[in-house]
């Protein structure tokens, strides 16, 4: 899910967003107070949560990265990584001096249950449920909807899109926004399974974008593929192998990918539908 | 006659001499003694400088409150190291040089308090270390240095004794990959090779891993009836999680940072996952009468500061630091000082035991107190002080 969120800006800005882990956490702290502090239900958080995020997203695109529409593409890469560490300080200022991490408390009865003989926890399948729902409605936009397909269309050609009548800059401004909006989302989905920390969006980043990568860059069914994989393949090589390869195994995969298909598994397909 | 002008001279100086203030020592003054402390105060470990020097200034400002140390007030001045080594030698200096501090009770990262320690040193400062916990920085005993907190060996090497203590017979051990646990890794790796004992399993995870289901099932696959955990509370609350997931319950001990169970139990949300796991700190529990009386103390030079653990490590380093001052008299000079912290001893009312320092072990604090959920409510389930 994470990875469906840096695809969809990708996808309409050709940018990888470096903020993307730290829009996650601001989701994560928003429904840390929404629900600890404001008692409000996990669900009214989770939608709060979403709608502040898109806000926040958009807000980036149109007061820094609209400005810099016109320089170097690493000037903009550079602002989201500028981005990122100061969503870290503002989370410090806003939610720091409260111990080391905060929690929030579970959304449903915690104890495992057996699927298949399998032990799970019944949180794990009710995200895993949620992040489902998502992503299929992400697929469904973009397909389907005049919105998904105006964003496409920015992202295919921006100048035959303007041609067209699309007001490219407002469109790219609600796409930072939808995808800050799913990172807001999958934010508040694992912060019940989770500790959060300002810090905590650093290595979703790294494993959404090896995600990414492997399902191939701009591509929403290869982001949700590539999630699913990186997930299983952490796990078999850190059973299997060594617990010490299940953190490294999205940089493996990033390095395997980019050397030996770097269009990733769905890339080639858009590239000649293209 | 030039004899008698002599003679008269000498009286005159020797008269001066003896006249002397008693504070005609570098940072003591009649009203005044300024202590120095130096650790990182800005960005996200703050924790360890910042928050343990507002727990130490509380009960400066406390003691200045109620008359000072024999009539001198107190006067504490922070300089940030940024937990880094290269930033700790200029901290370190201007402390010294620009500040004239009389001490040091300070040093939270362990490289940059390394890196200090020749300065200060050279410049022949006591130096009350707070909560930076290298062995070398203590071991051999130099005259002028004493810590209040452990050291780096103490608590992997009281985890272990605590997991033999409790029937431990197949150990394991779970670390994460990062320089914290790496600094504990191998002398828990010593002192189970003095023991004869050889882990059953030796598991790595990310500090921020989010799913340790794998590692759970290594650890089950391999037997561990006890499980030592060199892990942050985010890894480690994952794990625990993940092991209950599977069924499998081995009793568990973690460090330092795990000495909060009810956080961690809280984090998990599931009843009984914390049952046979046992956390270590330093310090009484949060919730214990000694410490409560400290939260409104802090919030009266700090309003916003809620009380955790950091600043009961500051509180205990400073209240021994009052306490050797006191000891040494309204004489107070740097020499004097240095010999009563070598054979000072203090129990401060925040730690699990005695602050205790010998003139040939400055490793002063070797108390760990353990931590359970008992009843659904954290408690301390066991002490362990280690020779």
């Amino acid at each position: 899910m994470v990875a469906l969120g840096l695809v969809v800006v990708y996808r309409s800005t050709g940018h990888i967003n470096f903020a993307h882990g730290e829009l996650l956490m601001i989701g994560s702290f928003l429904a840390y107070s929404f629900i600890t502090q404001f008692h409000i239900a996990y669900v009214a958080a989770l939608v709060l949560a979403v709608v502040l995020s898109l806000l926040l997203g958009a807000a980036t695109d149109r007061f820094v990265y609209r400005r810099l529409a016109r320089s170097h593409d690493t000037t903009l890469v550079l602002a989201t990584v500028g981005l990122s560490f100061l969503l870290k300080g503002v989370s410090r200022f806003l939610w720091g001096g409260r111990g080391e991490y905060l929690t929030i408390p579970p959304i449903i009865d915690p104890a495992p249950i057996f699927v298949f003989g399998i032990p799970v926890l019944a949180q794990q399948l009710v995200i895993l449920a949620a992040a489902i729902v998502i992503m299929l409605g992400c697929l469904v936009f973009f397909r389907a909807t005049l919105a998904g397909k105006t964003m496409q269309a920015v992202a295919e050609n921006p100048l035959a899109a303007y041609l067209a009548g699309i007001r490219v800059e407002q469109v790219r401004t609600w796409t930072w926004g939808a995808g800050a909006a799913i990172a807001g989302a999958a934010g508040v989905l694992i912060a019940p399974l989770s500790l959060l920390t300002p810090d905590m969006g650093f290595s979703l980043l790294i494993k959404a974008f090896a995600a990414t990568v492997l399902g191939g860059l701009g591509s929403v069914p290869g982001a949700i593929v590539g999630g699913f994989s990186v997930g299983l393949i952490e796990s078999l090589a850190g059973g299997y192998i060594s617990s010490s390869l299940q953190d490294v195994s999205a940089f493996i995969i990033i390095m395997i990918v980019l050397t030996v298909r770097p269009s990733g598994l769905f890339g080639a397909y858009r590239l000649r539908r293209a | 006659m030039v004899r008698l002008a002599r003679a008269i001279l000498s009286g005159v100086l020797g008269a001066s001499l003896s006249l002397a203030p008693a504070w005609a020592e570098t940072g003591v003054t009649d009203h005044e003694i300024v202590i120095g402390a130096f650790g990182v105060l800005t960005g996200p470990t703050y924790d360890y400088g910042k928050v343990v020097f507002d727990g130490a200034e509380t009960i400066y400002n406390e003691v200045n409150a109620a008359g000072g140390v024999n009539g001198r007030k107190i006067r504490y001045v922070r300089e940030d190291d940024q937990c880094k080594a290269d930033a700790a030698v200029p901290a370190v200096r201007k402390l010294i040089y620009e500040d004239k501090v009389f001490m040091i009770n300070g040093g939270a990262c362990s490289n940059a308090a390394l890196a200090a320690m020749p300065e200060i040193v050279r410049a022949d400062i006591p130096w009350v270390i707070t909560d930076a916990t290298a062995p070398q920085l203590t071991d051999p005993a130099t005259p002028n240095i004493v810590t209040t907190f452990q050291v780096g060996w103490m608590e992997t090497a009281a985890q272990l004794q605590r997991a033999l203590e409790l029937g431990g017979k197949k150990i394991a051990i779970v670390r994460q990959h990062d320089a914290w646990a790496a600094s504990r890794y191998q002398p828990l790796l010593d002192a189970m090779a003095k023991r004869g004992i050889k882990a059953v399993a030796d598991e790595e995870v990310a500090p921020d891993v989010a799913d340790t289901t794998a590692v759970a099932l290594r650890l089950q696959a391999a037997g561990a009836d006890s499980v030592l955990l060199l892990l942050f509370p985010q890894a480690a609350t994952v794990l625990m999680r993940d092991m209950y997931k599977i069924g499998y319950k081995p009793l568990v001990i973690g460090g330092s940072p795990l000495g909060e169970v009810s956080e961690m139990q809280h984090a998990i949300g599931i009843p009984g996952a914390t049952d046979r796991f046992e956390g270590l700190a330093p310090t009484k529990s949060l919730d214990d009468p000694a410490v409560q009386k400290y939260r409104p103390l802090l919030n009266k030079y700090f309003p916003n500061a809620e009380l955790t653990p950091w600043h009961l490590l500051g509180i205990a380093s400073a209240q021994f630091v009052v306490a050797a001052l006191k000891q040494v008299g309204p004489d107070v000079t740097r020499a004097k000082l240095a010999t009563v912290l070598s054979t000072m001893s203090l129990s401060p009312d925040v730690y699990a035991g005695p602050i205790k320092c010998t003139p040939t072990d400055h490793q002063c604090y070797r108390t760990v107190a353990w931590y359970g959920m008992v009843d659904g409510k954290m408690k301390q389930v066991g002490v362990t002080t280690l020779p």
